[in-house]
């Protein structure tokens, strides 16, 4: 019987400083890896293709859900089994993956999401954890899921989950999309504990406190369209 | 009378624009309609709009009107963005499936060292 095809989909923009720790961990854990470059202006496209990964460039910024979705799409094409996401900015862990794609197994899920509340949260800034918490409670009003986290890019799902997801939220909504998205498939999710580590390099580059309004509106903009 | 029947052609001109706008987001297209018509009907019975305007805390019936215009003209705005937002979505759309059109062409080039070498 052949092993399972494991994809890790990872979207970047600028982010040629933290990919190669980030790429290689993935390699080390026995996943494939494809980049998303986001219309990056940095050296993400090289670095990516120096790592021996597969690289998918967008011809200019889209925004991380818009990767995620083409690197969803491009690893169900090459017929993965499972399909994994992680951030770049390595403040995710490529060590958990192993854990999640086993709770996909053993409580016969379709998608694992990583929650930093119950596993680890380093450094994280006492006003991060508030507007998280807050945004939590939303997700579980809004989507009826009883996940303990929310916008944690740390997850794996089964080929028939990936298959049901398609983002529509380019941006930073998509992570509530994704939630609505799960919650309207009908199939199985799992929270697995998993270790977020919070740097200035990732702070800086993550989503502000008065993202969490855009988000809002975005995801209002989205219910209208739909 | 001249200030009524442009107000007359101005509203019914949205409310024409009411129904285009339906045609992508119902809701918005019918809360467009119902303050045209509204806006109409308060145009040729100012006396009714006086009268509303007092039931709900309003000093004049001109400025449930105005107020009436800008919420109107909010709802457009926020149609002009939901299109745009549309307009975005057809273009990740293009965009994404350039790339992955691209990644694949990538994959069937030989590798260019091995054919120089």
């Amino acid at each position: 019987m052949r092993n399972p095809a494991v994809w890790v989909v990872v979207p970047a923009f600028n982010e040629a400083a933290t990919l190669p720790f980030v790429l290689g961990r993935i390699r080390l854990n026995g996943c494939r890896a494809v980049c998303v470059d986001d219309g990056s202006s940095d050296a993400t496209a090289a670095v990516a293709r120096s790592s021996g990964c597969d690289l998918v460039i967008h011809p200019f910024n889209l925004g991380q859900g818009a990767a995620i979705q083409t690197g969803i799409e491009y690893a169900l094409d090459r017929g993965a089994d499972y399909v994994c996401t992680l951030d770049a900015d390595g403040q995710h862990d490529p060590d958990d993956l192993p854990r999640l794609l086993h709770a996909l197994a053993a409580h016969n899920a379709d998608f694992a999401l990583g929650s930093r509340f119950l596993g680890t949260a380093v450094d994280m800034p006492a006003g991060r954890r508030a507007l998280l918490s807050a945004a939590t409670r939303f997700t579980r009003l809004t989507t009826g899921l009883p996940v303990t986290d929310t916008h944690n890019g740390i997850r794996a799902m089964t080929r028939r989950g990936a298959a049901r997801i398609a983002l529509r939220q380019n941006r930073m909504a998509h992570a509530s999309e994704m939630l609505m998205l799960i919650r309207r498939s009908g199939l199985p999710m799992v929270e697995v504990p998993v270790t977020v580590t919070y740097t200035a390099y990732s702070l800086n580059k993550g989503q502000s406190s008065s993202s969490a309004l855009r988000v809002l509106a975005e995801l209002a903009a989205g219910l209208l369209r739909s | 009378m001249i200030a009524q029947l442009v107000l007359t052609l101005l509203l019914g001109g949205m409310l024409a624009y009411a129904f285009v706008a339906a045609r992508r987001t119902r809701l918005l297209g019918a809360a467009i309609a119902l303050a045209s018509l509204a806006g109409i009907f308060f145009v040729w019975s100012p006396q009714s709009a006086n009268d509303l305007a007092h039931d709900v805390g309003i000093g004049r019936g001109a400025d449930l009107v105005l107020y009436l215009w800008v919420v109107l003209s909010m709802l457009v705005a926020l149609n002009l963005h939901l299109r745009l937002k549309t307009q975005a979505e057809l273009t990740t759309r293009l965009a994404r499936a350039l790339a992955l059109r691209d990644s694949r062409k990538e994959d069937d080039e030989p590798d260019r060292g091995e054919l120089s070498s």
